[in-house]
């Protein structure tokens, strides 16, 4: 179902730095992730259960989406000191978020030595135009998007790995399916197309014409895309995987269900065997109460993280 | 081999359980091309991925590739996979290679894995260290001379001057090659927060042609270890990591030929593969 990613990056000799922390080496970290799943995490304890449970990262950060959203107020980058402690429990990589735009905590982040920053819309931004310029980075990013010009914006600044953005800390998958159908969508409207209507495209989607028209040619994103935002059941997990997802990112999904061990190894076991129905029965069963869902659709627009980035 | 002999059909898996499985299809294609035209091996190709037992049974060839080994491991332990896998690598022997974590899970010891340790599938009598040059911000690229890519088709491309772009993602690499015992290695199974893999009895039909012998390295990376900040071991900087390992039917590279695009590794593997399906019907 997904197209091939191919596997040199062509991408990486025009927008990576050169010198040992260039974009080959970033990419190529999320493709080791590909078909597996990343778990937002809040302690050791819990990256412990996501290592088990087969996580192929966790992200660390201070609140799952949902509790944020509950809770209400600022939401910033984590505490170093609990970034460090997830760090020295599991040997898996460990990623962690920082505000959009706040570079400084990019740094801090850096420095800490985590393997990928997540520049999120879940924490409170902290800069009203501006995204993180990250190629000059050792650290890769991910940024989540909703449409292919917002993809293709955080790829030219330097993101090395996509994620839908859904609708975080609902546990309803609706808007990662519907930012999924549209980058799918509006990618075969570009492959379609001569140069001279993708220079109007890219106008008007608001990117740049070079990595727009690679992206039509290769008939994908140019760098591995994992669905998030919503994702709550292994059913939930393989549907991505089934739309042309590579990977998962379950935040609230898990740690807010009733057996969050069971849970994450089922979600697991689903984004390996995405296009087995019967492996999806099996693991689907018995696994207890799923995360309290918010409907996205009777919420207002103000409580909506997504529509958060430029 | 001559190219008058009947040739046979190759069936080559690459395990998909997780990680960059697709890269490993996408490179085997290229390489396949590459002997066509050479004239030296011409076979019907197929290339799959395995996600189970049935799939995994069809192969006469498979490639682990980059991933996480730890997620790579339950994912297999809970597909029942583990059992047939150890049985396609120790018990039947057929060719294997492994990339990364695919080096981590083919060695029979491992250190530094998460608590608790993780199974191994083994086949590789050597013990590997996760994650040995550090975390992501230490990952890197580097020109490979690979002295046996000459060896392919008579008509050498020379390394060390066309060298082999390698590149290492929070890669393992080979810290001790272990005498090739019978039965597990006991000696590694008391060193402290090392995990061993279970061993298994060679098959009879395939013993006689199969010789298991010692670990050969096949390639070094001088000098990276030496310059390490941090490191509390004592390195000699002359030496070099070992990053490719060969035990008989057993091929083990710390670094990602994956993500190159440079199919000669592949090309290489895939005319060791014949050999080792054509010694077999023989």
């Amino acid at each position: 179902m997904a197209t091939e990613l191919p596997t040199h990056t062509t991408n990486g000799e025009r927008n990576g730095r050169t010198g040992e922390a260039n974009f080959t080496v970033k990419t190529g970290l999320a493709r080791m992730l590909k078909g597996g799943v990343i778990m937002d995490v809040v302690n050791a304890e819990q990256a412990r259960i996501a290592e088990e449970a087969g996580a192929v990262a966790v992200m660390a950060l201070e609140r799952v989406p949902a509790d944020i959203r509950a809770q209400g107020g600022v939401a910033r980058m984590s505490d170093p000191k609990m970034i460090k402690e997830i760090m020295a429990a599991v040997t898996i990589p460990v990623m962690a978020k920082a505000r959009i735009g706040h570079f400084v905590e990019c740094q801090i982040l850096e420095a800490i030595g985590v393997d990928y920053i997540d520049e999120s819309e879940v924490l409170t931004p902290a800069d009203h135009a501006h995204h993180v310029e990250k190629h000059s980075y050792s650290v890769p990013f991910v940024c989540g998007c909703r449409n292919l010009g917002e993809a293709l914006r955080r790829i030219s600044e330097g993101a090395a790995m996509i994620r839908t953005k859904g609708e975080a800390g609902t546990g309803d998958v609706v808007e990662a399916v519907r930012h999924m159908r549209t980058v799918n969508a509006e990618i075969s409207r570009a492959s379609g197309m001569s140069d001279p209507e993708l220079r109007i495209l890219a106008k008007d989607i608001q990117a740049p014409y070079e990595l727009l028209k690679e992206t039509a040619k290769l008939g994908r994103l140019p760098v591995v895309n994992f669905a998030a935002g919503g994702v709550a059941t292994p059913a939930d997990a393989a549907l991505m995987m089934q739309l042309g997802c590579d990977g998962v990112f379950v935040g609230s999904g898990i740690f807010k269900s009733g057996n969050a061990s069971k849970r994450a190894k089922a979600i697991v076991q689903a984004v390996t065997h995405y296009n087995d129905p019967k492996v999806l029965a099996e693991v689907s069963e018995d696994l207890g109460e799923a995360m309290v869902g918010l409907n996205v659709s009777s919420m207002d627009a103000k409580d909506k993280m997504q529509g958060r980035g430029w | 081999m001559g190219s008058n002999e009947q040739a046979v059909d190759v069936t080559v898996g690459v395990l998909a359980l997780q990680g960059a499985f697709n890269e490993h299809v996408q490179l085997l294609r290229q390489a396949a091309q590459i002997l066509g035209k050479k004239d030296i091996a011409e076979r019907k190709w197929t290339f799959k991925e395995v996600r189970n037992e049935a799939e995994l049974n069809s192969c006469d060839a498979l490639i682990i590739p980059g991933g996480e080994s730890t997620a790579i491991s339950l994912v297999a332990q809970r597909s029942n996979l583990l059992e047939p896998l150890r049985d396609f690598v120790k018990v039947l022997r057929k060719p294997t290679w492994g990339t990364c974590a695919g080096l981590i899970l083919l060695a029979e010891s491992a250190n530094r894995t998460k608590k608790g340790g993780q199974e191994l599938i083994g086949g590789l009598d050597v013990r590997v260290n996760r994650n040995h040059f550090g975390r992501q911000i230490e990952s890197f690229e580097a020109n490979l001379d690979l002295p046996f890519l000459q060896e392919a088709d008579g008509k050498a491309f020379d390394t060390s001057q066309l060298p082999f772009r390698a590149i290492f993602i929070r890669a393992p690499v080979v810290e001790k090659l272990l005498p090739n015992v019978a039965g597990v290695q006991e000696g590694e199974a008391k060193v402290e927060d090392t995990v061993i893999a279970p061993s298994r009895v060679m098959d009879e039909s395939v013993s006689k042609k199969i010789e298991l012998a010692q670990v050969e390295i096949m390639a070094t990376l001088p000098g990276r270890t030496a310059a390490l900040k941090n490191t509390d071991t004592i390195v000699d900087p002359e030496a070099g990591d070992i990053i490719a390992v060969r035990q008989a039917n057993v091929f083990g590279t710390s670094f990602h030929p994956e993500l190159t695009g440079d199919p000669r590794i592949h090309v290489w593997w895939l005319e060791q593969v014949v050999k080792a399906v054509d010694e077999r019907i023989r």
